[in-house]
């Protein structure tokens, strides 16, 4: 197996620093992703530790999950250097129901019982968890994909120049 | 999504025998369709991108299904019930991701991808990889990371089918075995991708009305959520807190791996190349979403329930947490519903075999060749070749060890998600993503799992409470990648191409 194929021996090469094409949104995506699977990493190390999981622990992959999940979703829907627009709401939000979804388990105290008050047939912390954290979402994120896809994610004059692109590209 | 612990769970599941007149006269109704959809798919299938991406594309709803259809296994029906009854509300957090790893992957793989497939005619995930970062080297390595993979899930898929296929006709696990992969096979072969997509339309509304009725008559059969709450509240409040009995480590792990890891599985990934028009992306992670809720509501409703069921004595307790589906559909279910979900268990193994199968062969015969520097020259041939000879290897293995299929299809998914996702999701969206960052990410997520599950599998090593080796892997892959990636930075202008710049711009 080689490392280049041989279109790489024609193919012009671009020298502008890749850092200048990427906006603001895309480093701070980037820069949270890292950041929240770094969390994720320190959080498991922990784990390993002499005296077992520390309390902290988990409250890093709490805080590491929504930032990495949310990073990754923004860094997909950012255009050019047009960031997310509308979307950067319904992603807030999502990353915002985990964040309180995930404390809100590991912070209330666990006072289920007999006699705990139900929220839609749940005790307290597992309806945030179950409904907060895998229902609400779907109710967002997918609908605001479908609302914002011409202007945010794909309309036809993107799809032209692709294939536009391939077109001379065949003809090369 | 929930395919890696999928087949092993429904692999200890050991069910009993479902062979009641009602169950036979479904199951042959259902491979009768399966049959009819197969020689349907067989005639229009005269090309390899006929065979592994079906030609001209499929139109949106047979996609989302089809997609929905992959993307469980036979664990949503059976495994995972019988997880949520030994350890409570902490194993929903192998399905919460659902909320949201659909319109994850629309944003982040999807539209790239399919704009890659129409710029580039790519047909493979691995071609995805080589064209981003214009290396053979890449393309290849993940090739072999996706077979080492897949020479897992086929193994212990074709035992998870001879397991349902057993517990339907009672005809032996071999027997079982043979039957599931020759149907498979006969249909992989013949009608490639083609007849997989159409057969997983009809699987995965099975599977979906099979789930939707398990749902309602738990719930009616319960007195609704509320009373099945309160008689598990009654005799084991943990199992309804929000971690079950899992470490809220163990739990958030759970959700982890299958949300981030979810945009390395290549079932569903490669299913991108394949809508016909790219514009219909508009509405399919919605309607994919709604369809996953639809089948996953019989892994909530029947773990749970069978709970509540067996705490207040309305059901004998059970000799093992796996047997609760079928405790439920043998005891408590009319006899149509029960062979409804033992078709639709038999569907999930089915659809998913034949998707391993389809991506299997053309590693084989389309992306190991290039990263060669080769290519096959009738690959439509060669295709259907490799796809009956890895059937047969994946049904022999299947017939030799239990322990070992099992073992081997614990890391598929860890393995997958942590040899793909950075290369291949953050790749296609960080143009300062590089071939050295690529490469050594590929690699150190293969090592990793590979030698991590290994090594707890021989019981030479084990883990904290919480800890798994998918997790340490995709972490550890994802690091890998960002620091070999900035450390050769200066070497990524020059590995784009100008197509697929403007692919990642948009």
């Amino acid at each position: 197996m080689t490392e280049s194929n041989p279109r790489e021996s024609r193919a012009p090469h671009n020298a502008s620093d890749p850092g200048a094409a990427t906006d603001t949104t895309r480093r701070a995506a980037l820069v949270t992703l890292f950041a929240g699977i770094a969390a994720i990493a320190l959080g498991y190390a922990a784990a390993f530790g002499p005296h077992g999981t520390p309390t902290w622990a988990p409250w890093l992959l709490a805080l590491g999950i929504p930032a990495a999940l949310g990073a990754i979703m923004i860094l997909g829907a950012t255009r050019g250097g047009r960031g997310v627009g509308r979307l950067k709401i319904p992603f807030a939000f999502v990353i915002l129901m985990l964040v309180i979804g995930f404390g809100a388990a590991l912070a209330l105290p666990a006072t289920e019982g007999p006699l705990s008050k139900l929220w839609l047939g749940l005790p307290a912390r597992a309806a945030i968890v179950i409904y907060g954290i895998g229902l609400v979402p779907i109710f967002v994120l997918p609908v605001a994909y479908a609302l914002t896809f011409e202007t945010q994610t794909l309309s036809a004059e993107d799809l032209e120049r692709v294939r536009k692109l391939a077109r001379e590209r065949v003809g090369e | 999504m929930i395919w890696g612990v999928g087949v092993s769970a429904l692999l200890q599941a050991a069910l009993p025998n479902a062979a009641r007149p009602a169950v036979v006269s479904v199951g042959i109704l259902y491979f009768a369709v399966v049959l009819g959809i197969s020689i349907w798919a067989a005639r229009r299938t005269n090309t390899a991108r006929d065979f592994f991406v079906a030609g001209k594309g499929i139109g949106l709803i047979a996609l989302t299904v089809a997609s929905v259809s992959v993307s469980v296994s036979g664990f949503a029906f059976i495994g995972g019930p019988g997880f949520i009854y030994a350890v409570g509300l902490g194993a929903m957090y192998i399905v919460l991701p659902a909320a949201v790893t659909n319109v994850m992957g629309a944003w982040v793989l999807a539209k790239r991808m399919r704009l890659l497939g129409e710029a580039r005619a790519l047909i493979t995930i691995p071609d995805a990889i080589g064209a981003r970062y214009r290396s053979r080297g890449a393309q290849g390595l993940s090739a072999v990371a996706i077979l080492v993979g897949i020479v897992g899930y086929m193994a212990t898929n074709a035992l998870a089918m001879g397991v349902v296929i057993n517990s339907i006709f009672g005809v032996g696990l071999g027997w079982g075995i043979w039957i599931g992969m020759g149907v498979t096979l006969a249909y992989s072969a013949s009608g490639g991708i083609l007849a997989g997509i159409y057969n997983d339309v009809f699987q995965g509304t099975l599977m979906a009305v099979a789930s939707v009725l398990v749902f309602l008559f738990v719930l009616n059969f319960g007195g609704g959520l509320g009373e099945i709450s309160r008689t598990i509240l009654a005799h084991d409040p943990p199992f309804l807190g929000p971690w079950g009995r899992l470490t809220p480590l163990a739990a958030l792990s759970f959700f982890f791996v299958f949300s981030m890891g979810s945009l390395g599985q290549p079932q569903a990934v490669h299913k991108y190349y394949m809508l016909r028009d790219p514009l219909q992306l508009k509405w399919y992670p919605l309607l994919k979403t709604l369809g996953l809720v639809l089948v996953l509501l019989l892994y909530f409703s029947v773990g749970v329930g069978v709970k509540a069921f067996v705490l207040s004595g309305r059901l004998a307790p059970l000799a093992s947490p796996d047997q609760a589906t079928p405790a439920l559909l043998l005891n408590v279910t009319p006899m149509l519903l029960a062979a409804l979900v033992f078709s639709g268990v038999a569907a999930a193994t089915m659809s998913a075999a034949n998707s391993f199968i389809n991506i299997g062969a053309a590693i084989v015969t389309h992306d190991l060749p290039i990263a060669f520097g080769r290519r096959v020259k009738n690959e439509l041939r060669w295709g259907r070749t490799v796809t009956v000879f890895i059937a047969i290897a994946a049904a022999i293995t299947a017939q030799r060890s239990g322990t070992m299929v099992a073992f081997l299809g614990i890391f598929g998914w860890g393995l997958f998600a942590s040899t793909l996702v950075p290369a291949l999701a953050v790749g296609l969206n960080w143009q300062g993503a590089t071939r050295a960052g690529a490469v050594a990410s590929i690699a150190t997520g293969l090592i990793i799992t590979l030698a991590l599950e290994t090594a707890a599998y021989l019981k030479v090593f084990s883990f904290p409470a919480g800890v798994t080796a998918s997790a340490v892997a995709m972490v550890a892959s994802f690091l890998v990648f960002f620091i070999v990636s900035w450390l050769t930075r200066r070497s990524a202008p020059a590995q784009l191409d100008p197509d697929v710049k403007l692919v990642m711009e948009l």
